[in-house]
Protein backbone atom coordinates (compact mmCIF):
# COMPACT_ATOMS: atom_id res chain seq x y z
CA UNK A 1 0.00 0.00 0.00
CA UNK A 2 1.77 3.30 -1.09
CA UNK A 3 2.16 6.07 1.87
CA UNK A 4 -0.55 8.21 0.14
CA UNK A 5 -3.28 5.21 0.64
CA UNK A 6 -2.24 4.88 4.01
CA UNK A 7 -2.37 8.71 5.16
CA UNK A 8 -6.08 8.34 3.42
CA UNK A 9 -7.13 5.67 5.06
CA UNK A 10 -6.10 7.21 8.68
CA UNK A 11 -7.91 9.84 7.56
CA UNK A 12 -10.96 8.77 6.91
CA UNK A 13 -10.99 6.60 10.58
CA UNK A 14 -9.90 9.61 12.48
CA UNK A 15 -12.95 11.99 10.24
CA UNK A 16 -15.11 8.39 11.25
CA UNK A 17 -14.60 8.36 14.91
CA UNK A 18 -15.08 12.57 15.06
CA UNK A 19 -18.57 12.09 12.95
CA UNK A 20 -19.59 9.29 15.64
CA UNK A 21 -18.28 11.69 18.64
CA UNK A 22 -20.36 15.00 17.24
CA UNK A 23 -22.63 12.95 16.46
CA UNK A 24 -23.21 11.07 19.72
CA UNK A 25 -22.87 14.39 21.75
CA UNK A 26 -25.94 15.89 19.36
CA UNK A 27 -28.33 12.74 20.54
CA UNK A 28 -27.66 13.49 23.68
CA UNK A 29 -27.99 17.02 23.58
CA UNK A 30 -31.53 16.50 21.33
CA UNK A 31 -32.49 14.50 24.11
CA UNK A 32 -32.02 16.40 26.96
CA UNK A 33 -32.65 20.07 25.42
CA UNK A 34 -35.59 19.73 22.70
CA UNK A 35 -39.04 19.39 24.07
CA UNK A 36 -41.81 17.23 22.13
CA UNK A 37 -44.19 19.59 20.24
CA UNK A 38 -46.81 18.90 22.22
CA UNK A 39 -45.36 20.24 25.44
CA UNK A 40 -44.37 23.41 24.60
CA UNK A 41 -47.69 24.61 24.63
CA UNK A 42 -47.31 23.98 28.48
CA UNK A 43 -44.31 26.01 29.13
CA UNK A 44 -45.35 29.71 28.92
CA UNK A 45 -43.43 32.53 29.74
CA UNK A 46 -44.96 35.44 31.59
CA UNK A 47 -45.83 38.67 30.08
CA UNK A 48 -47.59 41.53 30.99
CA UNK A 49 -50.67 40.19 28.49
CA UNK A 50 -50.18 36.34 30.94
CA UNK A 51 -50.26 37.92 34.27
CA UNK A 52 -48.00 39.34 36.98
CA UNK A 53 -46.60 37.45 39.54
CA UNK A 54 -45.94 38.68 43.30
CA UNK A 55 -43.27 36.50 44.84
CA UNK A 56 -42.81 35.49 47.99
CA UNK A 57 -45.59 36.85 49.70
CA UNK A 58 -45.69 35.14 53.47
CA UNK A 59 -48.06 33.31 55.15
CA UNK A 60 -46.32 32.12 58.04
CA UNK A 61 -43.89 32.69 60.08
CA UNK A 62 -40.86 30.19 58.97
CA UNK A 63 -38.43 30.90 56.28
CA UNK A 64 -40.03 28.78 54.07
CA UNK A 65 -43.66 30.00 54.61
CA UNK A 66 -43.57 31.80 51.16
CA UNK A 67 -45.87 31.80 48.16
CA UNK A 68 -45.90 33.23 44.51
CA UNK A 69 -49.36 34.31 43.42
CA UNK A 70 -49.89 34.80 39.31
CA UNK A 71 -52.23 36.99 38.81
CA UNK A 72 -53.98 36.62 35.33
CA UNK A 73 -53.87 39.85 32.69
CA UNK A 74 -57.66 39.98 32.80
CA UNK A 75 -58.93 41.36 36.76
CA UNK A 76 -62.46 42.10 34.76
CA UNK A 77 -64.24 39.24 36.53
CA UNK A 78 -65.86 39.32 39.71
CA UNK A 79 -64.96 35.73 40.57
CA UNK A 80 -61.56 33.61 40.16
CA UNK A 81 -60.41 30.01 40.29
CA UNK A 82 -57.60 29.31 42.21
CA UNK A 83 -55.21 27.01 41.11
CA UNK A 84 -52.58 25.87 43.79
CA UNK A 85 -49.31 24.00 41.98
CA UNK A 86 -46.88 22.29 44.71
CA UNK A 87 -43.97 21.04 43.90
CA UNK A 88 -41.50 18.13 44.13
CA UNK A 89 -38.19 17.23 45.57
CA UNK A 90 -38.99 14.31 47.86
CA UNK A 91 -40.00 16.84 51.03
CA UNK A 92 -36.58 17.34 51.03
CA UNK A 93 -35.70 19.73 48.39
CA UNK A 94 -37.28 21.62 45.70
CA UNK A 95 -38.77 25.10 45.53
CA UNK A 96 -41.75 26.37 43.67
CA UNK A 97 -39.73 28.38 41.33
CA UNK A 98 -39.29 25.27 39.64
CA UNK A 99 -42.80 25.28 38.50
CA UNK A 100 -42.86 29.30 37.44
CA UNK A 101 -43.71 27.84 33.58
CA UNK A 102 -46.79 25.56 34.85
CA UNK A 103 -47.70 27.87 37.11
CA UNK A 104 -47.78 30.40 34.08
CA UNK A 105 -49.88 28.54 31.51
CA UNK A 106 -52.53 28.12 34.74
CA UNK A 107 -52.55 31.59 34.76
CA UNK A 108 -52.32 32.30 31.00
CA UNK A 109 -56.09 30.25 30.97
CA UNK A 110 -57.25 32.87 33.80
CA UNK A 111 -56.85 31.21 36.95
CA UNK A 112 -55.05 33.13 39.60
CA UNK A 113 -52.02 30.06 40.22
CA UNK A 114 -50.34 29.53 43.75
CA UNK A 115 -46.82 28.49 44.14
CA UNK A 116 -46.25 27.07 47.85
CA UNK A 117 -43.05 26.82 49.55
CA UNK A 118 -43.06 24.46 52.60
CA UNK A 119 -40.44 23.68 55.18
CA UNK A 120 -38.41 21.39 53.62
CA UNK A 121 -37.09 18.53 56.01
CA UNK A 122 -33.53 18.23 57.48
CA UNK A 123 -32.06 16.12 59.81
CA UNK A 124 -32.03 18.98 62.25
CA UNK A 125 -35.40 20.52 62.06
CA UNK A 126 -38.00 17.50 62.05
CA UNK A 127 -40.20 18.38 59.45
CA UNK A 128 -42.06 15.68 58.33
CA UNK A 129 -45.13 15.14 55.40
CA UNK A 130 -47.68 15.33 58.10
CA UNK A 131 -46.24 19.14 59.21
CA UNK A 132 -46.00 19.93 55.49
CA UNK A 133 -49.24 18.91 54.86
CA UNK A 134 -50.11 21.36 57.64
CA UNK A 135 -48.19 23.65 56.23
CA UNK A 136 -49.86 23.70 52.78
CA UNK A 137 -53.40 23.73 55.16
CA UNK A 138 -52.44 27.31 56.47
CA UNK A 139 -51.21 29.08 53.83
CA UNK A 140 -54.42 28.54 51.16
CA UNK A 141 -56.53 30.85 53.56
CA UNK A 142 -53.58 33.36 53.17
CA UNK A 143 -53.13 32.91 49.49
CA UNK A 144 -57.27 33.73 48.99
CA UNK A 145 -57.08 36.65 51.38
CA UNK A 146 -53.73 37.94 49.64
CA UNK A 147 -55.27 37.30 45.88
CA UNK A 148 -58.82 39.01 47.20
CA UNK A 149 -56.59 42.05 48.51
CA UNK A 150 -54.88 42.55 45.09
CA UNK A 151 -58.65 42.50 43.39
CA UNK A 152 -59.03 38.97 42.36
CA UNK A 153 -61.66 37.21 44.53
CA UNK A 154 -61.48 33.65 44.43
CA UNK A 155 -64.48 31.17 45.19
CA UNK A 156 -63.40 27.99 43.91
CA UNK A 157 -59.84 26.00 43.53
CA UNK A 158 -58.34 23.13 42.38
CA UNK A 159 -55.05 21.63 43.57
CA UNK A 160 -52.22 19.86 42.32
CA UNK A 161 -48.66 18.97 42.28
CA UNK A 162 -45.65 16.72 41.36
CA UNK A 163 -43.81 13.34 43.39
CA UNK A 164 -43.82 15.27 46.94
CA UNK A 165 -45.58 17.92 46.00
CA UNK A 166 -48.77 15.33 44.41
CA UNK A 167 -48.57 13.64 48.07
CA UNK A 168 -49.25 17.12 49.68
CA UNK A 169 -51.94 18.25 46.90
CA UNK A 170 -53.79 14.65 47.28
CA UNK A 171 -53.88 15.36 51.40
CA UNK A 172 -55.00 18.63 50.71
CA UNK A 173 -57.82 17.94 48.63
CA UNK A 174 -59.09 14.55 50.03
CA UNK A 175 -58.02 15.10 53.97
CA UNK A 176 -58.23 19.08 54.45
CA UNK A 177 -60.86 19.83 51.51
CA UNK A 178 -63.97 20.21 54.13
CA UNK A 179 -61.82 22.62 55.79
CA UNK A 180 -61.10 24.96 52.47
CA UNK A 181 -62.12 28.30 52.77
CA UNK A 182 -63.57 27.59 49.41
CA UNK A 183 -64.60 24.35 47.43
CA UNK A 184 -61.54 22.15 46.39
CA UNK A 185 -63.44 21.05 42.94
CA UNK A 186 -60.76 19.33 41.57
CA UNK A 187 -56.79 17.79 41.88
CA UNK A 188 -54.15 16.78 39.55
CA UNK A 189 -50.92 15.17 40.33
CA UNK A 190 -48.30 12.56 39.23
CA UNK A 191 -46.15 10.33 40.93
CA UNK A 192 -47.09 11.37 44.70
CA UNK A 193 -47.14 8.32 46.69
CA UNK A 194 -50.42 8.11 48.43
CA UNK A 195 -49.99 5.07 50.76
CA UNK A 196 -47.32 3.78 53.05
CA UNK A 197 -47.43 -0.28 53.17
CA UNK A 198 -43.75 -1.57 53.12
CA UNK A 199 -44.99 -4.29 50.85
CA UNK A 200 -45.17 -2.33 48.35
CA UNK A 201 -41.80 -0.36 48.76
CA UNK A 202 -39.99 -2.94 47.09
CA UNK A 203 -37.24 -0.43 45.36
CA UNK A 204 -36.47 0.70 48.98
CA UNK A 205 -35.91 -3.01 50.38
CA UNK A 206 -38.59 -2.18 52.68
CA UNK A 207 -40.91 -5.95 51.58
CA UNK A 208 -38.57 -8.52 52.83
CA UNK A 209 -39.40 -9.98 55.87
CA UNK A 210 -36.07 -9.65 58.00
CA UNK A 211 -36.12 -7.46 61.05
CA UNK A 212 -33.74 -5.26 59.02
CA UNK A 213 -36.52 -4.33 56.82
CA UNK A 214 -38.77 -3.96 59.35
CA UNK A 215 -36.74 -1.40 61.04
CA UNK A 216 -35.99 0.59 57.99
CA UNK A 217 -39.70 0.52 56.82
CA UNK A 218 -40.76 1.52 60.27
CA UNK A 219 -37.47 4.50 60.44
CA UNK A 220 -38.65 5.47 56.81
CA UNK A 221 -42.27 5.88 57.26
CA UNK A 222 -41.92 7.08 60.90
CA UNK A 223 -39.54 10.00 59.38
CA UNK A 224 -42.73 11.12 56.77
CA UNK A 225 -45.53 10.99 59.22
CA UNK A 226 -43.05 12.74 61.87
CA UNK A 227 -43.79 10.48 64.71
CA UNK A 228 -41.57 7.32 66.20
CA UNK A 229 -43.11 3.93 64.24
CA UNK A 230 -42.48 0.60 66.25
CA UNK A 231 -41.33 -1.86 64.09
CA UNK A 232 -44.33 -4.56 65.77
CA UNK A 233 -46.98 -2.23 64.83
CA UNK A 234 -46.32 -2.30 60.95
CA UNK A 235 -48.42 -5.32 60.01
CA UNK A 236 -51.32 -4.62 62.18
CA UNK A 237 -54.52 -3.02 61.79
CA UNK A 238 -53.45 -0.48 63.89
CA UNK A 239 -50.51 0.75 61.02
CA UNK A 240 -53.27 1.66 59.17
CA UNK A 241 -55.20 4.40 61.84
CA UNK A 242 -51.25 5.64 62.89
CA UNK A 243 -50.33 6.19 59.13
CA UNK A 244 -53.84 7.51 57.80
CA UNK A 245 -52.56 11.57 58.74
CA UNK A 246 -50.19 10.98 55.82
CA UNK A 247 -52.47 8.29 53.57
CA UNK A 248 -53.88 10.38 51.03
CA UNK A 249 -56.20 7.36 49.58
CA UNK A 250 -57.44 6.38 53.25
CA UNK A 251 -59.33 9.74 53.04
CA UNK A 252 -60.86 9.66 49.82
CA UNK A 253 -64.89 9.19 50.15
CA UNK A 254 -67.88 9.42 47.56
CA UNK A 255 -67.39 13.52 48.19
CA UNK A 256 -63.91 13.79 47.31
CA UNK A 257 -62.69 16.15 44.11
CA UNK A 258 -62.47 15.02 40.87
CA UNK A 259 -58.88 13.72 40.15
CA UNK A 260 -56.86 13.26 37.30
CA UNK A 261 -53.49 11.00 38.12
CA UNK A 262 -50.29 9.96 36.50
CA UNK A 263 -48.11 7.27 37.75
CA UNK A 264 -44.91 5.44 35.92
CA UNK A 265 -44.94 1.59 36.23
CA UNK A 266 -41.07 1.44 36.76
CA UNK A 267 -41.09 3.99 39.73
CA UNK A 268 -38.43 3.97 41.85
CA UNK A 269 -38.70 6.73 43.58
CA UNK A 270 -42.67 6.44 44.24
CA UNK A 271 -43.11 2.92 44.10
CA UNK A 272 -45.46 1.94 41.59
CA UNK A 273 -47.66 -0.57 43.27
CA UNK A 274 -48.88 2.37 46.26
CA UNK A 275 -50.80 3.74 43.11
CA UNK A 276 -53.06 0.79 43.53
CA UNK A 277 -54.19 1.56 46.53
CA UNK A 278 -55.01 4.86 45.38
CA UNK A 279 -57.04 4.04 41.87
CA UNK A 280 -59.37 1.15 44.00
CA UNK A 281 -60.25 3.88 46.47
CA UNK A 282 -61.38 6.32 43.72
CA UNK A 283 -63.51 3.53 41.73
CA UNK A 284 -64.59 2.50 44.98
CA UNK A 285 -66.01 5.45 46.18
CA UNK A 286 -67.17 6.51 42.96
CA UNK A 287 -64.79 9.66 42.35
CA UNK A 288 -64.74 10.56 38.89
CA UNK A 289 -61.10 10.10 38.01
CA UNK A 290 -59.03 9.48 35.38
CA UNK A 291 -55.67 7.27 35.87
CA UNK A 292 -53.19 7.18 33.35
CA UNK A 293 -50.07 3.81 33.57
CA UNK A 294 -47.36 4.77 31.73
CA UNK A 295 -45.90 1.49 31.25
CA UNK A 296 -42.36 1.97 29.78
CA UNK A 297 -41.63 5.11 32.40
CA UNK A 298 -40.34 5.88 36.47
CA UNK A 299 -40.92 8.85 38.21
CA UNK A 300 -39.96 11.56 35.46
CA UNK A 301 -43.05 10.16 33.34
CA UNK A 302 -40.01 10.10 30.71
CA UNK A 303 -40.69 7.80 28.03
CA UNK A 304 -44.02 7.55 27.43
CA UNK A 305 -44.46 10.70 25.94
CA UNK A 306 -48.01 9.91 24.38
CA UNK A 307 -49.67 9.04 27.38
CA UNK A 308 -47.90 11.84 29.14
CA UNK A 309 -49.89 14.03 26.49
CA UNK A 310 -53.02 12.42 26.84
CA UNK A 311 -52.60 12.92 30.81
CA UNK A 312 -52.03 16.94 30.63
CA UNK A 313 -54.65 17.14 28.03
CA UNK A 314 -57.27 15.05 30.49
CA UNK A 315 -55.85 17.70 32.92
CA UNK A 316 -56.88 21.16 30.66
CA UNK A 317 -60.55 19.05 30.17
CA UNK A 318 -61.61 18.54 33.94
CA UNK A 319 -60.29 21.90 34.64
CA UNK A 320 -62.82 23.68 31.97
CA UNK A 321 -65.33 20.95 33.26
CA UNK A 322 -64.87 21.62 37.30
CA UNK A 323 -63.17 24.73 37.43
CA UNK A 324 -64.37 26.88 34.48
CA UNK A 325 -62.79 30.06 33.90
CA UNK A 326 -65.52 32.80 34.51
CA UNK A 327 -68.58 30.53 34.11
CA UNK A 328 -70.67 28.57 36.83
CA UNK A 329 -68.54 25.44 37.93
CA UNK A 330 -70.05 22.03 37.88
CA UNK A 331 -71.13 20.87 41.53
CA UNK B 1 -12.37 30.72 -11.48
CA UNK B 2 -14.24 27.75 -11.76
CA UNK B 3 -14.90 25.81 -8.52
CA UNK B 4 -14.85 22.45 -8.18
CA UNK B 5 -15.51 19.74 -5.99
CA UNK B 6 -13.18 16.65 -4.88
CA UNK B 7 -14.76 14.07 -3.49
CA UNK B 8 -12.47 12.92 -0.50
CA UNK B 9 -14.40 9.43 0.01
CA UNK B 10 -15.20 6.61 -2.03
CA UNK B 11 -18.56 5.34 -2.13
CA UNK B 12 -18.52 2.65 0.61
CA UNK B 13 -17.25 5.39 2.78
CA UNK B 14 -20.08 7.43 2.58
CA UNK B 15 -21.79 4.70 3.71
CA UNK B 16 -19.67 3.91 6.65
CA UNK B 17 -19.38 7.52 7.66
CA UNK B 18 -23.49 7.99 7.46
CA UNK B 19 -23.53 4.83 9.17
CA UNK B 20 -21.45 6.09 11.90
CA UNK B 21 -23.47 9.44 11.95
CA UNK B 22 -27.20 7.84 12.71
CA UNK B 23 -25.67 5.05 15.16
CA UNK B 24 -23.81 8.12 17.29
CA UNK B 25 -27.41 10.29 17.54
CA UNK B 26 -29.05 6.96 18.42
CA UNK B 27 -26.73 5.74 20.92
CA UNK B 28 -26.82 9.37 22.29
CA UNK B 29 -30.51 9.54 22.36
CA UNK B 30 -29.84 5.61 24.47
CA UNK B 31 -27.34 6.59 26.57
CA UNK B 32 -29.82 9.61 27.73
CA UNK B 33 -32.95 7.26 28.35
CA UNK B 34 -30.32 4.51 29.99
CA UNK B 35 -28.83 6.56 32.70
CA UNK B 36 -32.38 8.20 33.37
CA UNK B 37 -34.17 4.91 33.78
CA UNK B 38 -30.96 4.11 36.34
CA UNK B 39 -32.31 7.28 38.58
CA UNK B 40 -35.93 7.23 38.12
CA UNK B 41 -36.80 3.55 36.78
CA UNK B 42 -38.00 2.89 33.27
CA UNK B 43 -37.37 0.81 29.86
CA UNK B 44 -34.79 1.39 27.29
CA UNK B 45 -37.40 0.14 24.74
CA UNK B 46 -41.02 0.85 23.90
CA UNK B 47 -42.69 4.03 24.56
CA UNK B 48 -41.55 6.84 22.88
CA UNK B 49 -39.31 6.27 19.74
CA UNK B 50 -35.85 6.36 21.06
Amino acid sequence: MSNEKKKERRMFVWISVLAFVVSFVAGVASKLLCKPSWARKYSVALTDEVGTLHRDLAYGEGAANRFDLYLPADGSSARYGLVVYLHAGGFTQGDKSEDEKMLTWLCSKGYVAAGINYTLRTEENGCSVYSQSMEIKEAVPKVIEEAKKLGYRIDRMAVAGGSAGGTLAMLYAYRDAKDAPVPVKMMFEAVGPSSFYREDWGSYGLDLDTPESRKAAAGLFGVMLGKEIEETILDTPEYEQLIKPISAFLWVDENSAPSVIAYGVHDRVCPFQTSRHLVDALKKNKVDHQYFELPHSGHGLQNDDKIYEQYMETVEEYLERYLPVGGAYAH
Amino acid sequence: MKLTFRNPFRRNQWIILLALIFAGAVLGRLAVRGVLNILVGGTMFGGNFL
